[in-house]
C-alpha cells in the first residue's frame, strides 16, 4: 500500500470500501502507449499526490488501482522517455495529446444563480451564481464555492464540446472520430483527447494558436483599416464561419429584436441595411466588398457572431504539455462519478447521474446538509436541508465526495 | 522533383546539398576542403561578411561546389566565434537569401522544396496551394504578425491555404531555425586547429560591426542553472502570472536579451502576466534589444541598483564576487562549462 491516513474516518472507510469494490471488476482498456506516460494518485482527500508512477504492463496497471482504491487518478498528456523519473527535466518529452477542457466553471449559465453559491472564507461575505475573483467585501480571494450541475449546464457542456468535436477538430483541423475521445469530467464538464501523430510535436506556442483558433481570439476580419471584405458562406475557417453566424442572426429573428439584440435603433436606414447584408450574404460566391456605410453594423454583427461560433475551452490545459489528466474509466473522487469515456455518437445521450454511476445497488442513511432537488437514476430526490435520509448508495457517495453529506452511525446497510 | 546542383548551392536546406557535402567531405576531408587559402575558406568568410554587412548572402553560380561546401564550414566558424549576435546575423541573412531565390521559381519548386526540405505536407489543388496546419504551426507563431496568426486563415479539413509568396517565407523562416538550430548542436571539439586563425581574423573584424551592446557580457547560452538568484526568483514570479512590477519587468527582459534571447522568445515569458498585452510587449523588447528607436540595446541595473529596489532576493556566495547580474552568469557559466571540460577547445 503506498499511502494512508493513520485512521479513516466512517465516511472515508466508507468510500474506500465502495472504491475498492469498483477497481474489483475494473476492465479499463489501456490509453495509447500508456507505458511511456506518468501516472499520478491521490489516496485520501488530504494525503498527498503519489506522482512519477510508470507501468510496463496494464495488469500492474489494474492490480495497483485493486490494492489501493485511490480517489483520483490521473496520467500525462505527455509521452515520455523516462515517465517514472522524479523530475521534469530527466524525464525527456517525446510528444503530449492535445487535450481540451470544457467546464461550466468557465461558462456563465443562467442556471448558476440558482444552485451556485459562494461565501468569503475572509468575512464571511456570500453570493450565488459565479464566484466572484475577489470579495467584493473584503477583496478576499479565499473564496469557497458550492457548485452543482444540472441537466441545464450538462445541456451547456454538451453543446460546447459538440461545437468543439465538428466544427472545430474534424471539419477545419482535419481529425477523424477515431482520433477523437470524449470522457466525461466526473464533474462539470468534458475533456476532450485528441491522440494523433500529427499533434504529438506541437510546442506550446503552436497549440496557443490551436486555442486561439477555437476561441477566436485574434480574429481580424472585422478589423483593419483598408477594404472590408464579406466572406462567402462556404469560406473555410472562420472566415465562412463569421459570416454563416451573421446570417443566422440577420435572419432570426424580426427587425425590432434584431436592433434591440445589437443595441442599435431600428430606423430606416438600418432596415436597409440589414436588406442589403442579407441580400450580399445570400448572393456571394466569392469574397466581396463591404457596402459603404455598413461597416459599424458589420463590426457589431460580426462581434456577436464570433461570440456565438466560438468554443469556450480552458486554455490552460491545451497549452499545458506536461499535464495530469484524469485517467478515463477511473473515479472521480469528488463526485464518486465514473470519468466515463464516450464515443462523439454517445455523447448526445449522455446522462452521468445514470450512465456514470458506478454503484447503483443498495442504499444509506446520510445526513445531508444541503441538497437542491436532484433526479438520480430513475428517481427525484430531494431538496434537503440538515436533514437525515435514506437514499440511493451512488447518491450518497456523489453527496459525501462533494463534501454535501456525512454518513451517519450504523447507516451502511449492505450495498 | 529532382534537383539540380545549382538548388543545393541556392538551398542548402534539401538532401541533396546535405549529401554532397557528405560526399566531399569523405573524399578528401575538412582539411583538404577548408585548407589555408581555399576558395571554399574564403567564400565561407565571404558569407559572413555579407551576413553582417548586407544583411543577406549573395549566389554565385561559377563553382557550385564552393557554394555548396561554403555553408556548413560558414556555419562552423560561425559558431567558434561564440558570439549570439552573430548567431542570429547569419541566419538571418541566409534566411534572405533563400527567400529571395525562392521568389522567382515556379510553384511546384516551392512545394517541393517544402517537401524535400522539411518533410511537409503540401497539397496542390488546382491553383491553390496548402499546407497541413502542423506544419504551418512549426513556425508561423514566430512571424507574430496577426496576418499570420492560424484563427485568421482559411483552414479546412486540416490544411491552411497559402500564397506561393507565403510557403516561400515560411520556408524561409523554417530555415532561419534550423540554421540556429544547428548552431547551437555544433560540437566545437570538431573545429580543426588550422581553422584558428580565420575564426580570430573574422571575430576581430565582425564583433566591432555587430549591434552595439553597452557592456561586453558576451554569452549566447541559456542555462537555467546559471541564473543569479535575483532573475531566477523574476523569472519564476512571471511563470506563475504575478503581476511583477516595472523595475523587475525592464531587468528581466534586459537580462534574457543580453544573454542572447530572442525578443520574441521573451515574450513568452511575459505572456502570463496578466497585464500582458502581445504588440506592446514585443514594441518594447524589441526596443530594449536595440532593433528598432535609438538602437541602442539595454542592459540590466547592477546589483548595488537592484538592491535598492528590493529585488536582489537572497544572493549566494558567487553574489559576493560580482557587482552586475550578468557577470554572475558568465562566472557561474565558465564554472558549469570547466565542468564539462574540452568543450571550448577554439575559444
Ligand atoms: S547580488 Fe546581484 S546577482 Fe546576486 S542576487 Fe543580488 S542582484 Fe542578483
Ligand atoms: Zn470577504
Ligand atoms: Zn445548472
Amino acid at each position: 500500500m503506498v499511502a494512508r491516513a493513520k485512521t479513516l474516518s466512517a465516511d472515508e472507510a466508507f468510500l474506500k470500501r465502495l472504491f475498492r469494490s469498483y477497481y474489483e471488476k475494473w476492465n479499463e482498456k489501456p490509453p495509447k502507449d500508456f507505458e511511456k506516460r506518468e501516472f499520478a494518485f491521490m489516496m485520501t482527500k488530504e494525503g498527498e499526490m503519489v506522482r512519477h508512477k510508470s507501468f510496463s504492463e496494464w495488469s500492474e496497471v489494474k492490480e495497483f488501482l485493486r490494492r489501493n482504491a485511490p480517489l483520483h487518478v490521473f496520467y500525462s498528456s505527455a509521452y515520455y522517455l523516462n515517465p517514472d523519473a522524479p523530475d521534469m527535466d530527466s524525464k525527456e518529452w517525446l510528444g503530449a495529446d492535445l487535450i481540451f477542457d470544457i467546464d461550466v466553471d468557465h461558462i456563465p449559465t443562467p442556471c448558476k444563480e440558482k444552485h451556485d453559491t459562494w461565501t468569503c472564507l475572509n468575512c464571511g461575505f456570500a453570493g450565488r451564481g459565479m464566484p466572484p475573483e475577489e470579495c467584493p467585501n473584503c477583496s478576499s480571494k479565499r473564496i469557497e464555492v458550492k457548485t452543482w450541475f444540472c441537466d441545464e449546464c450538462l445541456l451547456v457542456a454538451k453543446e460546447e464540446a459538440m461545437k468543439l468535436i465538428e466544427d472545430f477538430l474534424i471539419a477545419d483541423f482535419g481529425f477523424s472520430t477515431s482520433e477523437i475521445t470524449v470522457a466525461f469530467s466526473g464533474r462539470r464538464g468534458f475533456h476532450v483527447h485528441v491522440e494523433s501523430d500529427v499533434v504529438k510535436e506541437l510546442d506550446q506556442r503552436a497549440r496557443r494558436e490551436i486555442v486561439d483558433y477555437v476561441k477566436g481570439v485574434g480574429l481580424a476580419i472585422a478589423e483593419g483599416r483598408g477594404r472590408v471584405l464579406i466572406p462567402p458562406l462556404t469560406a473555410p475557417g472562420w472566415f465562412g464561419r463569421v459570416s454563416r453566424g451573421v446570417y443566422e442572426i440577420l435572419s432570426g429573428r424580426s427587425i425590432d429584436e434584431l436592433a434591440s439584440s445589437l443595441g442599435l435603433k431600428a430606423t430606416k436606414k438600418f432596415r436597409e441595411g440589414v436588406e442589403l447584408l442579407t441580400s450580399s450574404l445570400e448572393r456571394a460566391e466569392d469574397f466581396q466588398a463591404l457596402p459603404s456605410g455598413l461597416r459599424k453594423m458589420w463590426k457589431v454583427l460580426v462581434d456577436k457572431a464570433v461570440q456565438e461560433k466560438r468554443c469556450e475551452v480552458d486554455e490552460r490545459v491545451t497549452t499545458d504539455i506536461k499535464r495530469l489528466i484524469r485517467m478515463p474509466g477511473s473515479l472521480h473522487g469528488g463526485s464518486g462519478l465514473i470519468v466515463t469515456k464516450l464515443s462523439v455518437k454517445e455523447l448526445e445521450t449522455f446522462d452521468p447521474l445514470r450512465q456514470a454511476v458506478a454503484f447503483k445497488k443498495g442504499y444509506v442513511k446520510v445526513r445531508v446538509h444541503e441538497m437542491p432537488e436532484i433526479r438520480f437514476l430513475d428517481d427525484v430526490w430531494g431538496p434537503f436541508r440538515n436533514e437525515v435520509v435514506e437514499i440511493p448508495a451512488g447518491l450518497a457517495v456523489y453527496l459525501i465526495c462533494s463534501g454535501n453529506a456525512t454518513i451517519v452511525k450504523g447507516g451502511v446497510r449492505a450495498c | 522533383m529532382m534537383f539540380s546542383k545549382v538548388d543545393a548551392a541556392k538551398y542548402p536546406f534539401i538532401k541533396l546539398a546535405s549529401k554532397l557535402v557528405e560526399d566531399f567531405d569523405q573524399r578528401l576531408g575538412l582539411e583538404v576542403i577548408a585548407s589555408p587559402g581555399s576558395d571554399v575558406l574564403k567564400r565561407s568568410v565571404e558569407r559572413i561578411r555579407e551576413a553582417v554587412y548586407v544583411k543577406s548572402t549573395s549566389f554565385f553560380r561559377e563553382d557550385l561546389d564552393v557554394e555548396v561546401l561554403s555553408y556548413p564550414l560558414a556555419l562552423l566558424i560561425v559558431k567558434a566565434v561564440g558570439d549570439s549576435r552573430l548567431f542570429n546575423l547569419y541566419a538571418e541573412a541566409e534566411k534572405n537569401r533563400v527567400f529571395l531565390n525562392m521568389l522567382s521559381e515556379s510553384s511546384s519548386k516551392v512545394v517541393a522544396l517544402a517537401r524535400d526540405g522539411f518533410d511537409w505536407e503540401v497539397l496542390e489543388d488546382g491553383g491553390k496551394l496548402k499546407l497541413k496546419f502542423n506544419n504551418y504551426l512549426e513556425v508561423a507563431p514566430a512571424l507574430l504578425d496577426p496576418y499570420w496568426k492560424l484563427v485568421n486563415r482559411s483552414l479546412r479539413y486540416g490544411y491552411v491555404e497559402v500564397s506561393k509568396r507565403e510557403l516561400a517565407r515560411l520556408i524561409a523562416e523554417a530555415f532561419r531555425s534550423k540554421i540556429l538550430k544547428r548552431i547551437e548542436e555544433l560540437d566545437l571539439s570538431t573545429v580543426p586547429g588550422f581553422l584558428k586563425p580565420t575564426v580570430d581574423m573574422v571575430r576581430n573584424e565582425v564583433l566591432s560591426a555587430l549591434p552595439k551592446a553597452d557592456i561586453n557580457y558576451e554569452v549566447s547560452e541559456f542555462r537555467p542553472s546559471a541564473l543569479p538568484p535575483c532573475i531566477a526568483q523574476l523569472l519564476k514570479d512571471a511563470e506563475e502570472g504575478k503581476n511583477i512590477p516595472h523595475m523587475a519587468r525592464f531587468t528581466l527582459a534586459t537580462f534574457l536579451i543580453s544573454i542572447g534571447k530572442r525578443p520574441e522568445e521573451v515574450l513568452e515569458v511575459f505572456r502570463r502576466l496578466p497585464d500582458f498585452d502581445e504588440a506592446k510587449t514585443l514594441y518594447h523588447l524589441r526596443h530594449v534589444a536595440g532593433e528598432i528607436g535609438s538602437r541602442t540595446k539595454y542592459v540590466p541595473p547592477s546589483c548595488a541598483t537592484l538592491r535598492t529596489f528590493g529585488l536582489c532576493v537572497s544572493p549566494d556566495d558567487v553574489c559576493s564576487k560580482v557587482r552586475h547580474p550578468l557577470a554572475y552568469y558568465k562566472l557561474k557559466l565558465r564554472r558549469i562549462q570547466h565542468g564539462g571540460k574540452g568543450k571550448n577547445a577554439v575559444s
